[in-house]
């Protein structure tokens, strides 16, 4: 019945269930969950990647995800524990795939994780825990938060997991050169700040914007399901703050707007771990979550120009600066 | 005329072709797809490394009666090459996907095969004769002294050893970004269209610099993707009409008349979900793998994972006919799933009189269904039960716990590595071809060849 090599993980039973109220239902729930979220993860690194059959892993990790919001109880923790390392997130991935039962424990009772172990924070503020507790605040939305804050952070964890993972297809990752090392014209900066935006930028939306409460599919949807282009990128990018600074040096008047990475960098405001309270209006729309996404089955306009950000070189550099260290990015914006 | 009962009720013979025996194979050989032409003459196979094989029939011997109708190797060629996609460092499979034959229009025959981006069209061709006698050259082809010439011949055409040339006529390229699934020549023998996983592009023979897109269901955030085309195939008469397969269990007949984008379906044929046999997977099993029209241009034969059904394109809200397949796996959906066997994609093909439907499944098996008489039957290709002239004998798999009878498989003993996912119908015959990973089978009637 296996194939063979493959090691078997007893799925949790035979009989397909369609009674919901059924005890088995449940931990079925569990094991397609954690299964799909593993093959959407791993699909990419397929020798044949098919779209297919990622749209279809995604539709059913979507259904299930519903499901279980619709589910009339979910046993889910309430508490979360103290902040753990990043190591500890990888090994509840891993676990959760092995134990499918305890996944969705491992994941709501999300660690809190600092950047610098490539992770992100969750602040226990922002974590709406209790199913009973949040009803004035989050109304009839307190079980989508419940769960849609675990399947966002689920889908934040594959993403984590995926960029540590080097899948086959990712640009060798160089590391991340401070910002007084770098040379005047750089042309690859563009590519750096949006390498460093993607690398985290899910889990800053995830505070800034307070998603949390939104429905679990569409974060599921959004999360991984994005066709991300440079100029989708940076037309998000409210660029009027930076404009205005660069006036002031003087750069945009001399340069004729041909803006560097580097400059950039040096004038977006410091991050800090608590949720600022009016970020530069970068709006990070979804795309910017870097989780293994469907644009890689579509056309990559790498080559094509940014309106006022524009680099003749701008390509042929992009692969060097692709593989930015987000510590050493952290430690630049919060000298700046 | 084909009678389709004997298909069924009388017995198989083999005529096999395979390598020889114990041979290991590699990846490359597995083959991907398998199509008669029009006259049935010819059957073309590809396989996963990138090669053409075409088979053609012997013609009937009075002196040997059981010999004839054998399909022998009649040419081999690489169609594609891998190549690199160096924008998105993504290696493009030579795999051939589909073929197709053009029909036959003079002595040369045409084929369309494609890998996941590129279509090719082949010239095939006999070369039975060649020039011999020249004046200038000599038999060797050096050139001749001149002073040696005395006199004048006209150069004469004698019979040579049959060499069949095969050639590129045209290369249809750089028009999918998707990976492409199917290939289908629309009866008016001057276009075809090509299918990929969002979008269906409109081509004629003889422009390969540009095509039409006529079906585009790319969303504009790519985000929103949840349905994509898994088949497409053109009316066998009507040239205006086609139709398309969906993952989500739908199909959808478009006419082009009605629009240059055919976006909107003229009809839509989907089944209603039944909710007492919804599960997680009920989507993915829906998901239609392939679809073909009847030869009569009447009915559409579609397959999903467990469920062959034949649809009449004047009843849009239910197929005509269901047949399982392979309903014992319903219950083990979830192991199918892990090990990435649901995503499988079978085909099917109709019979020449549009009576019998046949399609493949696992452990090497695969099953025919007789429409009228609503009978069925399981036959394995492999090779102990495939000697030549070999009657094939029905097999049965028995659910877990059912009564069990001798020579019955159980479902927990089938090799799922074992899968027919290609299989061809001769046009007007019963014979059929039938693709087991690197092993070709060809079947034929038994009762029908004794009848010759």
């Amino acid at each position: 019945m296996i194939m063979k090599g493959q090691k078997r993980k007893p799925p949790p039973e035979e009989v397909e269930v369609s009674d919901r109220s059924s005890p088995m239902w449940e931990s079925q729930r569990q094991f397609v969950f954690s299964v799909s979220l593993n093959k959407y993860h791993h699909g990419q690194e397929l020798p044949e990647p098919s779209l297919r059959r990622s749209v279809l892993i995604a539709n059913t990790l979507r259904q299930v995800s519903l499901e279980a919001f619709a589910a009339p109880s979910v046993d889910m923790e309430m508490s979360p524990p103290p902040c753990s390392s990043s190591s500890a997130l990888h090994e509840s991935v891993v676990t959760a795939k092995q134990h499918p039962a305890e996944t969705f424990s491992a994941l709501v009772s999300c660690p809190t994780v600092t950047l610098n172990d490539l992770s992100y924070c969750v602040p226990a503020s922002n974590a709406p825990l209790s199913l009973k507790d949040e009803d004035e605040d989050w109304g009839s939305m307190s079980m989508d938060s419940d769960f849609s804050l675990s399947a966002a952070i689920s889908s934040i964890l594959t993403a984590l997991d995926s960029t540590i993972d080097s899948s086959s297809q990712a640009a060798p990752r160089t590391p991340l050169r401070s910002l007084e090392n770098l040379s005047a014209p750089s042309d690859g900066g563009v590519a750096w700040v949006k390498q460093g935006l993607r690398g985290y930028g899910g889990g800053w939306e995830q505070q800034e914007e307070g998603r949390a409460w939104e429905s679990s599919t569409e974060l599921m949807r959004c999360s991984y399901l994005s066709e991300l282009t440079v100029e989708d990128l940076f037309q998000d990018i409210d660029t009027s703050l930076l404009e205005r600074d660069m006036e002031v040096l003087g750069l945009i008047g001399s340069g004729g707007g041909c803006l560097t990475g580097d400059d950039l960098l040096r004038y977006l405001p410091p991050f800090s771990s608590s949720p600022p309270s009016h970020p530069f209006s970068l709006s990070l729309n979804q795309n910017l979550k870097c989780l293994p996404s469907l644009s890689s089955f579509g056309p990559l306009s790498s080559s094509s120009s940014l309106p006022s950000l524009s680099s003749p070189h701008f390509s042929s550099q992009n692969h060097v600066r692709e593989g930015l260290d987000l510590e050493h990015l952290m430690e630049i914006l919060v000298e700046s | 005329m084909l009678s389709p009962i004997q298909v069924l009720c009388s017995d198989i013979t083999t005529l096999s072709l395979e390598p020889e025996p114990f041979a290991s194979y590699t990846e490359a050989d597995i083959i991907s797809t398998v199509e008669f032409n029009h006259t049935g003459e010819l059957l073309a196979t590809g396989d996963k490394g990138g090669r053409v094989v075409i088979f053609q029939r012997e013609p009937e011997s009075k002196c040997e009666p059981f010999s004839q109708g054998e399909y022998n190797v009649y040419s081999t060629f690489q169609s594609h090459e891998p190549e690199f996609d160096y924008l998105k460092s993504l290696e493009i499979e030579e795999k051939i996907n589909k073929i197709r034959w053009l029909p036959q229009q003079n002595a040369a025959h045409f084929l369309l095969s494609t890998n996941d981006k590129t279509i090719k069209l082949w010239k095939v061709s006999e070369r039975d004769k060649r020039p011999e006698g020249y004046n200038l050259k000599d038999e060797e082809g050096r050139i001749k002294d001149l002073s040696t010439i005395t006199s004048l011949q006209v150069p004469v055409l004698m019979p040579m050893d049959l060499m069949v040339e095969v050639s590129p006529r045209r290369v249809f390229a750089n028009a999918h970004t998707y990976h492409v699934n199917s290939i289908s020549v629309n009866s008016d023998y001057q276009t075809y269209m090509s299918a990929d996983d969002l979008r269906i592009n409109l081509w004629h023979l003889d422009i390969t610099d540009r095509s039409f897109n006529i079906v585009d269901i790319k969303p504009a955030n790519m985000e929103d993707l949840t349905e994509v085309i898994t088949a497409a195939e053109f009316h066998p008469h009507h040239c205006n009409l086609f139709v398309y397969s969906s993952s989500k269990g739908t199909l959808r007949l478009c006419d082009m008349r009605e629009a240059a984008l055919c976006d909107k379906h003229s009809k839509l044929f989907e089944e209603p979900e039944d909710p007492s046999a919804r599960s997680f997977f009920s989507e993915i099993i829906s998901s239609v793998s392939d679809v073909k029209f009847s030869h009569s241009g009447r009915y559409l034969l579609t397959r999903d994972y467990l469920t062959a059904k034949v649809w009449d394109l004047n009843m849009e809200s239910k197929p005509l006919e269901t047949y399982q397949v392979h309903d014992y796996l319903r219950s083990k959906l979830c192991s199918l799933y892990e090990n990435d066997c649901i995503f499988d994609k079978f085909e099917c093909a109709w019979n020449g009189s549009d009576s019998v439907i046949m399609t493949g499944a696992y452990n090497n098996f695969f099953r025919m269904f007789d429409r009228n008489t609503k009978r069925d039957v399981t036959l394995e290709a492999s090779r102990e039960s495939s000697k030549p002239r070999a009657v094939l004998k029905p097999r049965r798999v028995c659910a877990a716990g059912g009564k069990r009878r001798k020579d019955d498989i159980s479902v927990d003993s089938l090799d799922f590595t074992k899968k027919i996912l290609h299989t061809a119908w001769h046009p007007t015959e019963n014979i059929i071809a039938i693709a087991a990973t690197n092993n070709l089978y060809i079947f034929q009637d038994k009762l029908n060849s004794e009848l010759h």
